[in-house]
């Protein structure tokens, strides 16, 4: 192997749990994601937890890809230092684009993603944290899952309802103002691919996520069914 | 929960407090379950796991409770604290200020901090006296209690620790 067919560049982006590292592994632009020891907790929980959600991410990466789902192809994976090399996606997070999206845009996009999640429900894949900031769109506006580490396989209503509520969540916290329109799109397409298959499956997994918010803490009175 | 725990263990109210002590003589980690989902967390089996560590002598085997204790509050604050730098990472806030019963613990104290820093954000807990269960709120909730169903003899009244806050009726609001 030569010594300049794996090259680490810069971190582009150091979020929570691990470090995105731009670089080129054998001629392809790729993204070392390393996740870092945390101070904070005891070593045999940190191991684990880096170890098990390595592992587990790449798995999930590899899967969905072959449902021939938008994710980073993975390439590489390297237990030892808790680090997956994948496919360098371009394009801008959601988070940053929600703005700058005219109504007929959101629509689009919106629905896109909700086609996108029910594909992964139907193959009994729970993402685990669907954000707008795991969520990449391309130039040419084709929409990217990424962050894996916390999937999980589930055929289960009540585990497909919490994703979706986990997203709802998401944005009515970080963008209120478009929420109504955008999770209404996100929850057309979703049904729309989940009818495709099985009829009546989506739309119970849809009107379950009330019923997980009536059961969380610090309900309002008045939104308690 | 760590006060459920407690009290499966056989210690006295305050659990909290009890349980931080005998964590401190431990570093003998058992593995428990760690449960994060995006920003919500889970700690039922968690709570179900350390009871059997505590009812396992039942079968033989025996736990030291200090054990059970360390590694009760090693993984359930690691679990809080995911998921605070998670928000922090995700939000861009500037400030963390720690609060409710639980706040009063060194060990989770530590451990924000710890991620505070990390992300340079501003660290603040709550004064040890507010940590604790509120006086005044139990209290005023007796009060409007007795204001719109009257007196309740003291056999009628049950401790149920395990209630749920959705399923408490509150007469005194429609």
């Amino acid at each position: 192997m030569e010594n300049n067919a794996i090259m680490r560049g810069d971190i582009l982006h150091k979020g929570a749990e691990a470090s995105l590292i731009h670089g080129f592994w054998f001629g392809k632009e790729v993204i070392f994601k390393q996740r870092t020891p945390k101070k904070y907790r005891i070593e045999p929980i940190d191991k684990q937890i880096r170890l098990a959600r390595t592992l587990n991410e790449a798995r999930a990466l590899i899967k969905v890809k072959n449902y021939g789902l938008n994710v980073p192809q993975v390439f590489e994976i390297d237990i030892s230092t808790s680090t997956i090399v994948m496919k360098y996606i371009e394009g801008k997070r959601l988070k940053d684009l929600i703005s700058v999206f005219d109504d007929d845009k959101k629509n689009k996009i919106f629905y896109e993603i909700g086609k996108f999640i029910a594909k992964l429900h139907q193959n009994g894949h729970i993402h685990g944290d669907i954000t707008t900031s795991n969520i990449i769109i391309t130039s040419n506006e084709e929409v990217f899952l990424i962050d894996f580490g916390l999937h999980e396989y589930s055929d289960s209503i009540e585990d497909k309802s919490v994703d979706l509520h986990l997203f709802k969540r998401v944005l009515i916290s970080s963008h209120g103002s478009d929420f109504d329109q955008c999770f209404k799109a996100f929850i057309k397409g979703y049904l729309s691919d989940y009818d495709l298959i099985s009829s009546d499956e989506g739309k119970y997994i849809v009107k379950n996520i009330s019923s997980i918010e009536s059961r969380g803490r610090y309900v309002k009175q008045e939104e308690r069914k | 929960m760590i006060d459920m725990v407690a009290r499966d263990a056989g210690l006295s109210h305050p659990g909290g407090p009890k349980i931080e002590k005998l964590a401190e003589k431990s570093n003998n980690y058992i593995s428990l379950p760690y449960v994060v989902k995006g920003m919500d967390l889970s700690f039922s089996g968690l709570y179900t796991a350390a009871r059997n560590l505590i009812e396992s002598s039942e079968f033989g085997i025996k736990f030291e409770l200090e054990d059970v204790a360390y590694s009760l509050q090693e993984t359930s604050f690691s679990m809080l604290t995911e998921v605070t730098e998670r928000a922090l990472a995700h939000t861009k806030k500037s400030e963390v200020l720690l609060t409710g019963g639980v706040a009063a613990n060194k060990r989770l104290q530590e451990m924000i901090k710890n991620i505070c820093e990390d992300h340079g954000t501003r660290y603040e807990v709550v004064p040890q006296r507010f940590a604790g269960d509120n006086g005044v709120m139990i209290a005023w909730t007796g009060i409007l209690r007795f204001k719109s169903e009257g007196e309740f003899d003291l056999s009628q009244t049950n401790i149920r620790p395990k209630e749920r806050m959705d399923n408490i009726s509150i007469p005194w609001r429609n």
